[in-house]
């Protein structure tokens, strides 16, 4: 494949949380359509990677690069980062008393399109899609009005994760062990989301610690990490490996 | 202190605005009649030091007041609130809510006293003071005061003084919510219980966009 496909190099990253090391040393290229799975034990080091591609303050690259489309993601803030295309899909979803789905929403999608020189989306246009993604991850009309993951339910925050990705259109999507707390109807609806945003232009990084998630959206390339490093890369037969073996076995 | 009386079951209303072309003290002095009602509001705008000072008498029976205000110091202001709430005679309530944000080297202080005779049985009385610190160089004081001669009440008291959560912060920014617009959204739903509450709704959207537009005045300190 040409280098022109790539979308993401992440090259020897090293990043640590305080004076923790936690990557040690993660190589890892995504190309445009694929769909990677990054699994792992926990404290692997799985939600540091998900982090310190996001840019959340307080991790810390000591080593190492990633390019993302061409650009140094890494000086980057986090706010430029979902402008270029990025978007992460907390574990943990953060409640945000005091602000509406829409306004939250409509601040986020307007500070995008004044990024790209464009104007603001008028009242009616911006309903319409709220409707329209709303209606994708199942969604009542009342949620518009609710505060931000306030009284949510985990698999309510889940697919609220999931439209906001389906506002925002990223161009990477991080699923960040988006299956952990889901019934299996959550987990079908937020999979489904998932596979109908999937274009051949657009890629995903699945993190999960399970099988569960990858039986809906198949991975075309699996990774595993373990302490900090990524100690095997194969393609998705890998998955029912560690479900027989566990992760103990693969070193 | 001007004295404002409301009458047996009347209601009185009121929203007070100090900004920058007035600041300076306000005082008030309510006395409130039986089964007469009260919703007062003090909004302190950026750049208005001041020192304010409320005082409430229930003096008949039934009465119930509603106190609440919002101060905003983003630069170098002194804001002082005094509250005083006196229960004299039973079955009165009063709820207070004051919240206040301070940046650059502002300083405000509240300070609250709630008083309720050994006579006013029945009384309920709640007060709330919240802040949100901005900068290093600020400070703000809160020190709520509860005085309870009487012996079937129901009182309570909160205080805090806090900083804008970062959780909530890289949240908004990751979905391309700018820093200084992230921190502006946690600073209007911070006040926005007490702007809510405004009864008349033509003030309340007055205060509402006034109160945005100051606090849009904190990114630049």
């Amino acid at each position: 494949m040409s280098e022109s496909n790539i979308l993401l190099k992440i090259e020897g990253l090293h990043a640590r949380v305080e004076d923790k090391e936690i990557l040690k040393g993660v190589d890892l290229t995504i190309r445009k359509g694929e769909i990677h799975a990054v699994m792992g034990p926990n404290g692997a080091g799985k939600s540091t990677l998900s982090a310190v591609l996001a840019g959340k303050p307080n991790f810390t690259v000591t080593e190492g690069a990633v390019t993302f489309m061409g650009k140094d993601l890494l000086k980057m803030t986090p706010e430029e980062r979902s402008w270029a295309g990025i978007f992460l899909s907390f574990q943990y979803p953060v409640e945000i008393p005091g602000v509406t789905i829409t306004s939250f929403m409509k601040t986020a999608v307007n500070a995008r399109r004044q990024s790209e020189g464009k104007e603001s989306l008028k009242a009616g246009e911006f309903l319409k899609l709220m409707k329209e993604k709303m209606a994708f991850v199942q969604m009542k009309p009342e949620f518009s009005k609710r505060e931000v993951n306030v009284g949510f339910s985990g698999g309510e925050k889940k697919r609220n994760e999931i439209f906001q990705m389906a506002m925002l259109d990223p161009v990477l999507s991080i699923l960040d062990e988006t299956d952990s707390g889901l019934d299996v109807d959550a987990l079908r609806i937020v999979a489904n989301g998932v596979n109908a945003l999937h274009t051949p232009e657009k890629s995903a990084i699945i993190i999960t610690h399970y099988q569960r998630l990858l039986e809906y959206i198949v991975p075309d390339v699996v990774h595993v990490l373990k302490n900090g490093r990524i100690v095997r890369t194969a393609g998705k037969e890998l998955v029912a490996e560690i479900e027989e073996k566990g992760y103990d076995s693969i070193n | 202190m001007p004295v404002t009386a409301v009458a047996a079951g009347e209601s009185l209303n009121r929203s007070i605005v100090i900004g920058r072309e007035d600041p300076g003290d306000c005082l008030l002095h309510v006395v409130m009649a039986a089964d007469s009602h009260l919703d007062l509001s003090v909004i302190v705008l950026p750049g208005a030091s001041s020192r304010v000072n409320l005082r409430v008498d229930m003096e008949g029976p039934g009465a119930e007041a509603y106190i609440s205000g919002i101060y905003l110091c983003p630069g170098a202001e002194e804001v002082s609130i005094r509250t005083d709430v006196n229960h004299k005679v039973p079955h009165c309530v009063s709820r207070q809510l004051f919240k206040g944000i301070a940046g650059g080297t502002a300083k405000t202080d509240f300070y609250g006293k709630i008083v309720v005779a050994q006579d006013a049985q029945k009384t309920e009385a709640y007060q709330e003071n919240h802040n949100l610190l901005i900068s290093d160089s600020a400070r703000m004081d809160t020190r709520p005061q509860l005085e309870i001669y009487a012996d079937d009440v129901k009182c309570s008291h909160g205080a805090t003084v806090g900083r804008l959560n970062e959780d909530e912060q890289f949240y908004m920014r990751s979905r391309g919510i700018p820093e200084s617009e992230a921190m502006t959204l946690q600073m209007l739903s911070f006040i926005s219980p007490v702007i809510g509450h405004i009864p008349d709704i033509q003030t309340r959207e007055n205060v509402s966009r006034i109160a945005e537009q100051a606090i849009r005045s904190f990114r630049e300190v």
